[in-house]
């Protein structure tokens, strides 16, 4: 405060009557509480922005079992589709027949009867 | 502090009735400087509670219940800002809308209903907030914080987190600015 006025010495009269006019403008706005609705109104809009974030989530999760669900559709019919070659043309059991035979054929050439 | 920091710490947890309390303790605190702030004392209420509707939402991002007043204020000034760059907007759409001489009866006419003291708070309200007007939103805001709340540069330093020479310059500008508007109004007075 000391310093405050030794700043209104050093920028004249003027200085001196702004900080005046500035502690008038302080006591102008004294005995402010809010009205008696202060604290319900408050816990009003503390719960309607509850409620608000609750249903941004609550559309978020929405969002996200549809947009799952689709693309499990879209898959089901699309994977066949682009499948239309099968990976394998032999089953498992061709497979170890044919090496079987050749197996065998070794077996027959090793073992000259003659 | 105005309480304790173990109900702040309760408030942090989620304990409403300490989130009340705490509330119910800085409510004339924080009104009184929104008002100072923003000049409008039929508008503090909203403020009021944009503030404390802030606090309860960030309660827990605070480190400590030894920052909780810098914070506090730091959310003040945060909504005072927010609600004069909104004010200025509505006030230019506004004062476009409505000629001069529309505007001086609305003031008459809210004037009339006003008792002499209410009226004197009144011209000292008008006063300070034309002089106000010659800076920025955001020097405003640092210049009745320093001036009209009080508050220290170490204070004022823990809110905006700037140095105290940072501080020390943008308001030393924001007075010479307002004292220069009010030399000239002094002069106009006196002529």
């Amino acid at each position: 405060m000391e310093r405050r006025m030794d700043r209104g010495m050093d920028e004249g009269g003027s200085g001196t009557n702004l900080d005046a006019l500035f502690a008038e403008y302080h006591n102008a706005f004294s005995d402010i509480d809010g009205g008696a609705n202060f604290m319900p109104n408050l816990w009003q809009k503390i719960e309607a922005r509850r409620m608000e974030s609750v249903s941004v989530f609550r559309r978020l999760a929405q969002v996200c079992v549809l947009a799952t669900a689709a693309l499990t559709v879209a898959m089901a019919i699309l994977i066949p589709r682009i499948q239309t070659e099968p990976v394998y043309t032999a089953t498992y059991v061709d497979v170890l027949d044919a090496a079987h035979s050749v197996d065998s054929a070794q077996l027959m050439d090793s073992g000259d009867l003659q | 502090m105005l309480v304790e920091f173990e109900l702040i710490e309760r408030a942090r947890g989620g304990d409403d009735s300490a989130f009340s309390q705490v509330v119910q303790a800085y409510r004339k605190r924080i009104l009184g400087t929104i008002a100072r702030l923003i000049g409008r004392p039929e508008d503090v209420e909203d403020v009021g509670q944009e503030v404390f509707l802030r606090l309860y939402y960030s309660l827990e991002q605070l480190r400590t219940a030894e920052v909780f007043e810098p914070w506090l204020y730091r959310l003040t000034v945060n909504a005072a800002y927010d609600y004069l760059r909104r004010q200025k907007r509505r006030q230019e759409s506004r004062m476009s809308d409505l000629s001069e001489q529309q505007v001086m009866m609305a003031d008459a006419a809210a004037g009339g209903k006003q008792n002499a003291e209410e009226q004197r708070r009144g011209k000292v309200r008008e006063q300070v907030e034309a002089l106000l007007e010659h800076v920025s939103e955001e020097d405003r805001i640092l210049l009745t914080l320093k001036e009209v709340e009080g508050l220290s540069l170490k204070e004022l330093e823990k809110i905006y987190r700037v140095n105290e020479n940072a501080l020390k310059v943008r308001l030393f500008r924001a007075r010479q600015r307002v004292l220069k508007a009010y030399g000239a109004t002094e002069g106009k007075d006196t002529a």
